[in-house]
């Protein structure tokens, strides 16, 4: 375990570093001025001379990379105006055009991903692998055609579809909860759930297909291996068998599907935030993007990738928990 | 990309969020009529939530574009003039005094301008307020560790073009204030229009005590009705009473909401749902920078009143084709007005939202008095254009057979620059026989391009907003040959350099009496007009809802948008 773990930690180290160099070389194939954009509009040469220093984009591209990589693990110093802040290591640097360190403006955007994507997770959870496991044992029935059907059409819509025909019909007609938005746990959990449940939603019902027909397909193909037929030959009741047994083997590729998901969203889901106005990391990404603002790209780069391989790892683990032939190596 | 993405969200809800409406608005909110007859003009109370798509971004005096967007800033800075926000008509786009006794005393030709402070001033800690503020916070616009400012300071101000800000322990010696009340600005040139430009937020007064650098927008001290109580980055800002401010030492703003929560970074239609619902805190609520949808716009003259609901106003901006004259063949004036004659300026409109939205243009000043505007139209083509006398021109210029030519557009959809509006011109033209290419590119990159004369294309989609409503910054970046910015930013996309028009520029410049300016400014527009240097397409139409317990909304002349500083809630 603990070599997995280390390993693990190394290669992770290579991907982000490779990671961050790619986003800076692409950042500079990409046209945009960040001093141009900074400086406003009717800003000369002089003066945009003087910002282009002031953000450092005047040095040459490998200098910056030195200098961020410098700030991940010394920290560096940025001037203020009225005086000089020091941003300590892991300093990610500041923001081009907001000003704001950049760890900053992540950290205090992590929490709107978090309760997003754990909250949905629960739900496609139950709804998708419960759907899957009917599905399964109901073959060629009622049952199972409706289930895929709802969760085709599930999967089939767009979010910002669902999330406004939900905010119409919860928020608009029936008025039973507010039009969301994000309110910390800390300061309510009451508000911070009941704002979160049409967000919930939206993600869960396009994710929840997906899991669904998975779990089916896997639970039908472990349903007919060899172990199966013979816990069922000593006379196994049938629930027995397909909760003790069959699900958990059928569970191997959900726990992959899941770890993409969760990794994937954790570093932002731009659509479901867009929808409801929250200010999450895929919102921050896009808005950095269109500012040209590097030094967010990267932090909010390197933080999506980082959960992608997090996720990964985690999933590893669990596959071992769940199907005994795995080892962790 | 939130254009677009919301463009579409909005085209494939449209249909149900109209149904939404029209059940929403049944809901009932919890804003009640009270019992007295109401007054905006001493009403106070409430919490007014102001519901926005685009964020407040630098929330620095220093750093706001002259007035700053969306209306926000003039409630918690107060500037040495300011537009007029006791009316809605005409008379609003006229500076008034703000901090200052009246709108300046010009001395010199119009080089020297002074101005005194009212007196009982005071900031939102109870701290007299000194024209030595006022002077620091023009100071602070040029360090650049704060940029974003417009460039009227750095060009009129003596020894502004190369002064680094007060970080560095310097001070602008052309700002003088010789007692605590007193400040006298020395320009470079006549400058007519400076009550205008002290309108801007750089003219807000910053304590250099608190000054502190790129994080004062976070806490930015009040001298308005307001004070910031939390800010987060421009995206939700909460705004609460200044003690220490009263209608009796400002007679501009009636400042009737106890409270004001501006949110910004919300989808375009949930805004005009949640408008439209008006359910809740919502009915309290209005926007400042979205304009109605199909979906509002279906069910305006429903049942449901939507149309009681709606402020039209006018911002003075033009869209229009950009020639660059040093680009063959728009160095021929003939093509120019041959591309005049046979532009659809009724199709342009509709791929950018229809009449509801934006009203055809043939001058290139906005048709508003206080710019000077002077109808004129050389070259008619109707609102559909006219192909026959576009060949005509054609064949003058030596093509009779048709000409190739390519237009410059963005890939942002749905806006003036964009790739419909770019069609709809394509179309036309070739019905005169002119072939158009269509080269598109991203936003950030289409400027950087057209604003430099060494990568300017020939001819491009382009507009021009009002700094001020006055004909002079309409018309000087655009049509001065001094103003010809070879590294980047210029505006003069014709890099026209006739030095008779730069001569009557600096003339009117000179003329301290708004109207007469006006007149100077319309007859100068409608020479130009004469040379086909553009194409002018559409004038915008702001239209936007707000909520049902909002009142007292007027739109201001000035930028087209409902005074924040005026609006009571019920």
């Amino acid at each position: 375990m603990l070599r997995f773990l280390l390993r693990r930690s190394v290669s992770t180290l290579l991907v982000l570093l490779v990671l961050s160099a790619v986003v800076f070389l692409l950042f500079y194939a990409t046209p945009g001025d960040p001093a141009i954009l900074a400086c406003g509009k009717g800003c000369d040469g002089e003066r945009l001379a003087v910002v282009r220093h002031k953000l450092g984009t005047d040095l040459p591209l490998w200098q910056q990379y030195w200098h961020f990589l410098q700030g991940l693990v010394a920290g560096r110093d940025y001037d203020a105006g009225t005086d000089v802040t020091h941003c300590a290591a892991p300093c990610f640097g500041y923001s081009f055009q907001t000003d704001q360190p950049v760890l900053g403006m992540i950290t205090s955007r992590l929490p709107v991903d978090v309760s997003l994507t754990l909250g949905a997770m629960v739900i496609w959870l139950v709804v998708g692998v419960g759907t899957g496991v009917l599905s399964a044992l109901r073959r060629g029935g009622i049952t199972e055609r409706l289930l895929t059907g709802l969760t085709l059409a599930g999967m089939s819509t767009p979010v910002f579809l669902i999330g406004l025909l939900l905010m119409m019909l919860c928020c608009s007609w029936l008025g039973w909860l507010p039009f969301p938005q994000y309110v910390p746990f800390g300061d309510d959990p009451a508000a911070w759930a009941s704002n979160l449940v049409l967000p919930w939603l939206s993600l869960a019902l396009i994710t929840a297909a997906a899991y669904a027909r998975m779990t089916r397909s896997s639970m039908l193909e472990t349903l007919a291996e060899d172990h199966i037929r013979t816990g069922r030959a000593y006379g196994l009741s049938e629930r027995r068998v397909v909760t003790g047994h069959a699900l958990r083997g059928a569970l191997t590729p959900v726990i992959t599907l899941l770890a993409i998901d969760v990794g994937g969203m954790l570093g932002g889901a731009t659509l479901t935030e867009s929808v409801f106005g929250f200010d999450g990391l895929g919102r921050l990404l896009v808005d950095s993007v269109n500012h040209i603002d590097l030094p967010v790209v990267v932090g909010v780069t390197l933080f999506a990738a980082f959960f992608i391989v997090l996720a990964n790892a985690v999933a590893d683990v669990l596959y071992a928990v769940a199907d005994p032939r795995v080892a962790l190596a | 990309m939130s254009k677009s993405r919301a463009l579409y969200a909005a085209t494939g809800v449209a249909l149900l969020s109209s149904l939404a409406v029209a059940c929403g608005s049944g809901g009932g909110g919890s804003g009640k009529a009270g019992a007295k007859a109401f007054d905006p003009k001493d009403y106070q109370g409430g919490t007014l939530t102001v519901l926005n798509h685009r964020d407040q971004g630098h929330f620095d005096p220093a750093r706001q574009y002259t007035s700053g967007g969306g209306k926000i800033p003039t409630l918690v800075f107060r500037t040495l003039t300011t537009r007029d926000h006791t009316t809605g008509g005409p008379a609003g786009a006229k500076p008034v005094p703000d901090l200052a006794t009246d709108t300046g005393t010009p001395s010199d030709g119009a080089k020297t301008w002074t101005y005194h402070l009212k007196p009982g001033l005071k900031y939102e800690d109870g701290t007299p307020i000194k024209a030595q503020d006022v002077k620091y916070g023009i100071e602070r616009s040029f360090a650049p560790e704060l940029p974003g400012g417009a460039p009227y300071l750095r060009d009129w101000l003596i020894g502004g073009e190369s002064y680094q800000g007060p970080y560095q322990g310097k001070e602008l010696d052309s700002i003088q204030v010789p007692d605590d009340r007193t400040i006298v600005f020395h320009l470079r040139k006549p400058e007519g229009d400076f009550p205008y430009l002290a309108t801007a937020t750089q003219f807000a007064p910053v304590p250099r005590a608190k000054d502190t650098g790129v994080n004062y927008e976070k806490h930015p001290i009040s001298s308005g009705p307001y004070k910031v109580v939390s800010n987060d980055q421009g995206k939700t800002i909460v705004l609460d009473r200044n003690p220490y401010w009263s209608k009796r030492v400002d007679d501009q703003r009636l400042a009737g909401p106890d409270k004001i929560v501006v949110q910004s970074g919300l989808d375009q239609s949930v805004i005009n749902q949640r408008l439209a619902a008006s359910t809740g805190a919502d009915s309290r609520a209005i926007t400042t920078d979205t304009d109605i949808d199909a979906s509002v716009l279906a069910k305006l003259n429903g049942p449901q009143g939507l149309a009681k609901r709606v402020a039209t106003g006018y911002f003075g901006e033009t869209w229009y084709l950009a020639f660059n004259t040093k680009v063959k063949p728009f160095d021929n004036q003939k093509v120019r007005e041959a591309i005049s004659y046979a532009v659809d300026r009724q199709s342009v409109i509709n791929a950018i939202g229809g009449t509801a939205v934006a009203k055809p243009a043939t001058t290139f000043l906005p048709d508003q008095k206080a710019f000077g505007y002077t109808p004129y139209d050389y070259f008619p083509g109707g609102t559909a254009g006219d192909p026959a006398k576009a060949k005509q021109a054609l064949a003058e210029a030596g093509y009779p057979n048709g000409i190739t030519i390519t237009l410059d557009h963005t890939t942002t959809a749905g806006t003036g620059s964009g790739p419909e509006a770019a069609t709809a011109v394509q179309e036309a033209l070739k019905k005169a026989g002119i072939t158009v290419r269509l080269h598109a590119s991203e936003e950030n990159d289409y400027a950087e391009k057209t604003q430099k004369p060494a990568t300017e294309p020939g001819l491009f989609l382009q507009s021009w907003g009002a700094d001020w409503p006055s004909g002079g910054p309409f018309l000087a970046p655009v049509f001065d040959g001094r103003q010809i910015l070879k590294d980047g930013g210029n505006f003069n996309a014709s890099q026209l350099n006739d030095p008779k028009v730069n001569a009557e520029i600096d003339a009117i410049n000179q003329i301290t009496d708004p109207a007469a300016a006006a007149a100077r400014w319309g007859k100068l527009d409608a020479d130009l007009g004469k040379r086909a240097l553009t194409v002018p397409l559409y004038h915008p139409i702001y239209k936007r809802l707000f909520g049902k317990d909002v009142t007292n909304t007027y739109v201001s002349q000035w930028n087209g948008l409902y005074d924040l500083s005026r609006i009571s809630v019920k």
